[in-house]
């Protein structure tokens, strides 16, 4: 039973738990890291059953591609992600310094011409 | 502060927040591997036809789930210790304030810039106004100016309490005869809640704690200064 959004905010999307505790909807890389692994795991074990008609090793074989993609997909994403969020908040910073200084000495932009015309 | 009902973490209002957050995630997605192969374990035990009733040993298995949970605990220590160290960092704070838990009420002192001391009880049903919260509101709010470091001085007089603001991962005890010190940089300005987290007597769940976070312009123009 989630709080309504303010007006203006945007609308969390409807939770998703899987396994009734991760909220694959608003957990970043969540979703695009379990759908791979989801790919992945039946590729993994279907490709298998091809070749070996064996049913239960190619379900282990599934479970454990599922297992290995998702890890995969999360780590890289979630380093994505983390990249991101500090040139986000390089950015921000940059841009309140800009507006702070404008004009004064301390002017970022003031500094970067002054260096380059050197 | 939670919606009713919320079972997950509150939205971060500071970095060290933000951090403890995505360590959360981190976390919860190995949690939900490990369950996952739990689970698929215990369908194969449940459906299998293999009943050797010979089986001494297993060698190859043993040393495989001896050393992936050392492996997976490596994984999960090493972004925690990160965030450890990270909350123990001192980074000149701007203000310090003083937090005093008592039976069964929270004291404040700014004593930065003047004597500026304040006592804050919960406020009684029967004088909430409309939209204040109950067992939440508080009569004397703690305001402070956000995107500046602050340090909180917290102890108690009587017995254990513990200072404790979700939304800024903030959790401190309060420990008579002891002085324990946190710090934070909040980055939203709003009102953040918090209640009492250690248990110290009949109205332990009725000491909430309350932060208005305040443009740093409007702090400086004294508002808190006129109580």
């Amino acid at each position: 039973m989630a709080a309504p959004p303010e007006p203006g905010e945007p609308e969390e999307r409807k939770s998703l738990k899987l396994l009734g505790f991760l909220d694959v909807e608003n957990t970043p890389c969540a979703r695009h890291s379990i759908l791979y692994g989801s790919l992945g795991s039946v590729v993994a074990g279907f490709g298998h059953f091809l070749f070996t008609s064996e049913i239960r090793r190619s379900c282990d074989v599934g479970v454990g591609g599922f297992i290995l993609v998702t890890l995969g997909c999360w780590f890289h994403c979630r380093y994505n992600y983390a990249k991101q969020r500090i040139q986000e908040r390089i950015a921000r910073e940059e841009i309140k310094k800009k507006i702070l200084y404008e004009g004064t000495h301390l002017d970022p932009e003031r500094k970067h011409n002054g260096s380059s015309s050197n | 502060m939670a919606h009713a009902a919320q079972v997950g973490l509150q939205d971060a209002t500071s970095p060290i927040m933000e951090e403890l957050i995505t360590f959360h995630d981190h976390a919860l997605m190995i949690i939900f591997l490990i369950c996952f192969l739990v689970l698929y374990a215990l369908f194969l035990t449940l459906t299998t036809k293999l009943t050797n009733t010979n089986i001494s040993d297993a060698q190859e298995m043993e040393t495989v789930w001896t050393i992936l949970p050392a492996i997976i605990l490596v994984l999960i220590a090493l972004p925690s210790l990160r965030i450890l160290y990270m909350t123990d960092e001192v980074n000149d704070p701007s203000l310090t304030i003083k937090s005093i838990g008592h039976q069964w009420y929270w004291t404040y002192e700014y004593t930065d810039y003047g004597g500026l001391i304040f006592n804050s009880y919960m406020l009684p049903p029967l004088f909430l106004e409309p939209g204040d919260l109950r067992l939440l509101d508080v009569d004397n709010r703690v305001v402070l100016p956000i995107e500046a470091p602050i340090r909180m001085m917290i102890t108690s007089q009587d017995v254990l309490h513990s200072w404790a603001v979700p939304a800024l991962g903030l959790k401190t005890d309060a420990i008579p005869g002891r002085l324990n010190q946190t710090t934070f940089t909040a980055t939203r300005p709003g009102v953040y809640y918090g209640q009492c987290s250690e248990i110290c007597g009949a109205n332990h769940s009725f000491m909430p704690i309350v932060l208005e976070l305040i443009p740093l312009k409007i702090f400086e123009m004294g508002p808190v200064f006129t109580l």
